[in-house]
């Protein structure tokens, strides 16, 4: 499996797959291939739990092609818990800013045509 | 390093345009090329700035432009980099300038797409974001924006109608552009009362999805000055890059590339941002002016809406921000908008900036970036 796909395979069971520096200690989604603080190649796989807190978000209501039928909906930026990384992703059933107060508790349930999905706790 | 200028600048109108994007690249070159005085053979090459060709059945568009303006045995390319592929196709240009490679070039930016219809517009659009994470989540650009816009909101003394008076501002200054595609004055309560689009930000909010062209004709200053014309000297010119997805970034309410794109163009120009007296930068949304002028050192961060709120940013105020109206007004044909804005800064030094002109400007600044500001070029220039 590609690293994308092990990382999509973890979404599928809540998880977050992050990569580690093992020279600096610094973490890193998956995706990033040479840490961008010491610049090494060396990472070890951290699987984290995929939950948090919002860090930002908006309400989507003139989305692009094939997410009409979503709307409205909201595109959330997910502050890991005890971890310097943020993942952003799907969340479905959000109509106004009561909804989602910055800072509400939120965790990655899945991987589907939308991207990563993120649901309230 | 040689000394770079700008010799000539032209601009096709800013709107929905009927003619091709062909059509248009070729006008706005022709009206640089006039504005400089200067004949087409004098040029060496054709940088071309452009993203979405493909919408008006015309990629490679540098040997249609070289061929039209007949001096088809010249080189040519085309840059992409989102929304701030002509201030990197400027930049391009000028280090080929400074290193003395070329000393006259034409540099177009284009974009054509209004035909297309505004689903069209936001999904590919969205293609300039990192899609993995982001497009194919759902987020649009004025998502992506907004969601800079809410964190601002959290973290600083903000409202809604403080984004709002940027618009405003903006439609103000685009009322004295004959060029600016929405020429219409608005009130904080049209802002407030538009249709949300992405929340909190809503249609007038949002920078216009615009067709149009512009061009400048970059030389070296002995070029410049054998041919006699007014032209203005590029001072600095600084690029920088940021994480290309939101979340990778330290913080919400900062574009790192701004930062790094502009301190490095102040160190070449031996300025600093309080020597600025206009700037053009790259209000695609409300909420990134308000960010922009942050990034480039004129307000401290927080305190961009502030001075907003009091007047500090309208034309000829404290610094002038956007006096051709900006994205919001003028309109944002995404390859053109970087030409658009040396175009603006041209205009203003040599005195053609007509009701809109910011008095006694030496110093002015233009300020583009890409996507969410992943890349970014700031350009300094002085009159001569």
């Amino acid at each position: 499996m590609t690293i994308k796909e092990q990382l999509i395979e973890n979404a599928k069971q809540g998880k977050v797959l992050a990569h580690k520096c093992t020279n600096c200690g610094l973490l890193h989604l998956s995706t990033v291939y040479f840490c961008q603080k010491c610049g090494s190649k060396g990472f070890e796989d951290v699987i984290l739990d995929g939950t948090g807190s919002v860090a930002t978000y908006t309400i989507i209501t003139v989305a692009p092609a094939g997410f009409e039928k979503y709307t409205p909906y909201a595109f959330v930026v997910l502050q890991l818990d005890n971890t310097n990384l943020r993942i952003s992703g799907f969340m479905a059933g959000i109509a106004t800013p009561a909804d989602l107060p910055v800072g509400t508790r939120a965790k990655i349930t899945g991987f589907d045509e939308r991207g990563m999905i993120i649901e309230k706790q | 390093m040689e000394k770079v200028c700008v010799l000539g600048a032209g601009s096709t109108k800013y709107g929905k345009l009927p003619d091709s994007i062909a059509d248009i690249t070729t006008q706005a070159s022709i009206s640089a090329i006039e504005s400089a005085e200067i004949d087409p053979k004098e040029i060496k090459a054709g940088y071309i700035s452009n993203v979405f060709g493909v919408a008006d059945k015309q990629v490679h568009l540098g040997p249609v432009l070289m061929s039209n303006l007949g001096i088809s045995d010249k080189p040519s390319l085309s840059i992409e980099s989102a929304c701030g592929s002509g201030s990197v196709a400027f930049r391009e240009a000028f280090a080929n300038v400074a290193a003395g490679f070329y000393d006259c070039l034409v540099v177009t930016g284009v974009e054509k797409v209004t035909h297309t219809g505004t689903e069209w517009t936001t999904t590919y659009f969205a293609y300039c974001s990192d899609f993995f994470y982001e497009g194919q989540a759902g987020a649009s650009f004025p998502g992506l924006f907004a969601s800079m816009a809410r964190a601002y909101l959290t973290e600083f003394n903000t409202t809604e109608e403080d984004f709002a008076r940027v618009a405003v501002k903006n439609h103000n200054n685009g009322l004295l552009n004959p060029k600016a595609h929405l020429q219409k004055k608005i009130t904080i309560d049209d802002v407030m009362n538009s249709a949300v689009v992405a929340s909190p930000l809503k249609l007038y909010d949002c920078c216009p999805f615009s067709d149009g062209a512009s061009s400048v004709i970059l030389c070296s200053e002995k070029f410049a000055k054998e041919h006699g014309n007014d032209y203005i000297e590029v001072i600095g010119s600084g690029r920088g890059g940021s994480p290309a997805a939101l979340q990778g970034r330290e913080h919400m309410t900062t574009i790192p590339s701004t930062k790094i794109a502009s301190e490095a163009a102040y160190k070449m120009a031996g300025i600093t941002a309080k020597d600025v007296d206009f700037a053009e930068v790259h209000d695609c949304f409300t909420i990134a002016e308000i960010v922009d002028t942050e990034d480039l050192g004129f307000f401290e961060k927080g305190k961009g809406v502030q001075a907003v709120r009091e007047g500090r940013t309208d034309l000829n105020s404290d610094i002038s921000i956007n006096p051709s109206g900006g994205l919001k007004s003028k309109g944002h044909p995404i390859g053109a908008t970087g030409i658009g804005q040396v175009v603006e800064v041209f205009d203003q030094l040599t005195g053609k900036a007509g009701a809109r002109t910011v008095k006694d400007a030496k110093i002015g600044l233009t300020h583009n970036f890409g996507a969410t500001g992943a890349s970014c070029a700031v350009h300094v220039f002085q009159s001569v």
